[in-house]
């Protein structure tokens, strides 16, 4: 995968965090240099790194290297920035095997019980809203974890009443995402004299240290986090009193170094976080939206206070001042709830108990060998790292044995 | 990250002093530009007030060696701010600060804001900044206070026009990240 998508980032050696194929890393400026440092000096199961991006830092494969304008989130022209638009459709289309189905959205998976398997998709022409049906021998689910379920349990029939697959009941359930917008930040002295230039699409990495064998062992929750952030210089968009000329040149000035640290934690899959189709109310192609019914639970909510205790504790050691903690959870309301980080999964489980699962051990249903889901859907636990990586190597592993398994004439 | 989240966000580094509309405007590309070479005419700050505005900006950040805000534009930017992307009750706000300001114009030197002498107009603008900062400090976080509205949205017209972006400041280029420089290489903040 690293080496098709091209990812930058330093090898580190770290069990819990393993290093890949990486092109070369992104530097730390001063401020992340100096807490990288005071990290190494005063912790012993930590340590600071540069984030593992999925963004070129030399020309790899045909596309070109990162020019740091920060545009990322606009979708990258350069193509520096790895997308399907950038690296793996044109990677298809080379192959001449490609048909692309634009303005289709996929309503159900079509089963046929006398065969006892999948036999294709009905899918809704979003230009004319004519409904369609296409045709293949295996289907790959790969719609995002929760476009996925929506299909599957719009996918019902006598023999699936509950939704494709869906024997063991747990379709739509164990739903996880990161919990994040904890943390702390924290002015660093000095470096008046250190600056920058250019935007990095990048920030800096702090891989987990709790409850990993050794001397890390919790007592108040499992599992653990890791933290992401960086330093920079602020500017004119400061906090400065008054105004003039006094004003005006305070802030041609960058202002003190500031060091950002935010937590990302893993989350337990619960039965009770969950999602289901809303029959009363549906979206623009006729199909029920999906209800999402999704709390934090007591170990969450244990691990936020360590993750805002941890940051300041490695901001105090790298001699910020001014240190601010902050957790944005606000019980019911708005703030650090469970969707932000946008990696959702575990809705469509994998297991070795056909019971208490929907996919194998390579992504295939249970239920219907001839139907693969591979996005988030199928994460029985969530970890705390950035997922998608993980996605895509799933992704293709299960194809690998897709076609291994048409060659046997399994399939 | 969505946009809702980077505008919260950005409110948030600016100190919470930024109306979510200001932050959509300016995302959304709103500047002090009129259109072609059509000459600048006020849609929402009519009847004079978009002298008022200039000269309050001008205060805020003035010409020293490099323009100041009403050479960069930053009346217009306003006006296209309140007239595009400000609700109205927004509008009513900011026109109320205004009237407030011209109250105290009256009551310090029987004048229009703009006819008194600076001196008087760094006098009222001076008091405004204490209020708005003791209500703050008494937790009055209700409706932002004119002194911090004008004040936000002058240094957001000036630092993200060609004039503040380019002469006060520098535009961070494109092409190369350097982690870690000499900032006397660059000499300014970056806009």
């Amino acid at each position: 995968m690293e080496r098709f998508a091209g990812i930058t980032g330093q090898p580190e050696g770290l069990a819990q965090c393993p290093d890949g194929v990486f092109l070369p890393p992104m530097a730390l400026n001063w401020g992340e240099e100096r807490v990288r440092e005071a990290i190494a000096t005063h912790f012993d199961d930590r340590l600071l790194t540069i984030g593992r991006a999925a963004v070129l830092t030399q020309p790899h494969n045909g596309r070109a290297a990162c020019h740091y304008c920060e545009s990322c989130y606009r979708g990258c022209s350069a193509g520096a920035y790895f997308s399907s638009q950038s690296a793996t459709l044109p990677a298809a289309f080379a192959t001449g095997r490609l048909t692309l189905q634009p303005e289709s959205i996929v309503h159900s998976v079509i089963y046929d019980e006398e065969e006892g398997k999948a036999t294709g998709v009905r899918y809704i022409d979003r230009t004319t809203g004519a409904v369609r049906e296409a045709y293949a021998r295996v289907i790959f689910l790969c719609a995002s974890a929760l476009g996925t379920t929506q299909i599957m349990l719009n996918s019902q029939s006598s023999r699936f009443p509950q939704g494709l697959a869906n024997d063991s009941g747990v379709l739509g359930h164990y739903l996880m995402d990161h919990h994040m917008e904890v943390g702390a930040r924290g002015e660093l002295p000095g470096g008046e004299d250190r600056y920058f230039q250019g935007i990095r699409p990048n920030g800096i990495y702090i891989p987990r240290f709790r409850n990993l064998p050794g001397a890390t062992q919790r007592s108040d929750y499992l599992r653990g986090f890791g933290y992401q952030g960086g330093a920079t210089r602020s500017s004119w968009d400061r906090p400065v009193s008054g105004f003039g000329a006094s004003l005006k040149s305070t802030l041609r000035r960058p202002g003190p170094w500031v060091m950002g640290l935010e937590g990302f934690g893993e989350a337990l899959p619960r039965y009770d976080n969950y999602v289901t189709l809303d029959e009363s109310t549906k979206d623009a192609w006729g199909m029920p939206v999906l209800r999402i019914h999704y709390r934090w639970g007591e170990n969450v909510l244990a691990m936020r206070e360590d993750m805002k205790q941890s940051a300041a504790e490695m901001l105090d050691a790298a001699g910020a001042t001014n240190i601010e903690t902050y957790d944005n959870y606000t019980g019911e309301g708005l703030g650090a709830e469970p969707g932000l980080a946008i990696h959702e999964m575990g809705t469509a489980r994998m297991g070795r108990d056909p019971k208490t699962s929907i996919l194998n051990a390579h992504n295939q249903c249970h239920a219907i060998p001839n139907v693969f889901v591979t996005d988030g859907a199928c994460m029985t636990s969530s970890a705390c790292q950035n997922p998608s990586i993980t996605y895509m190597a799933l992704t293709a592993r299960a194809a690998n044995y897709a076609i291994e398994e048409l060659k046997r004439m399994n399939l | 990250m969505d946009r809702r989240t980077a505008i919260h966000r950005i409110g948030i580094l600016m100190g919470g002093t930024l109306s979510a509309s200001t932050i959509a405007g300016v995302l959304g590309g709103c500047t002090s530009g009129t259109t072609g070479d059509m000459p600048f005419k006020a849609r929402t700050l009519t009847r004079g007030r978009d002298e008022l505005v200039a000269t309050l900006s001008e205060l805020i950040i003035p010409e020293t060696d490099t323009p100041g805000a009403r050479a960069a534009g930053v009346h217009e930017f306003i006006d296209n701010m309140l007239t595009d992307w400000y609700d109205e009750s927004e509008v009513d706000e900011f026109l109320a600060g205004l009237t407030d300001v011209e109250r105290r114009a009256q009551e310090r030197g029987e004048q229009p804001f703009t006819d008194l002498d600076m001196g008087i107009q760094v006098e009222i603008l001076t008091q405004m900044e204490a209020e708005a900062e003791a209500r703050s400090e008494n937790g009055d976080t209700e409706t932002p206070p004119f002194f911090r509205t004008i004040k936000s949205l002058t240094l957001f017209g000036y630092y993200t026009s060609e004039v503040g972006a380019t002469q006060e400041l520098r535009v961070n280029p494109m092409g190369v990240y350097r982690a870690d420089i000499p900032f006397d290489e660059i000499g300014r903040a970056w806009a």
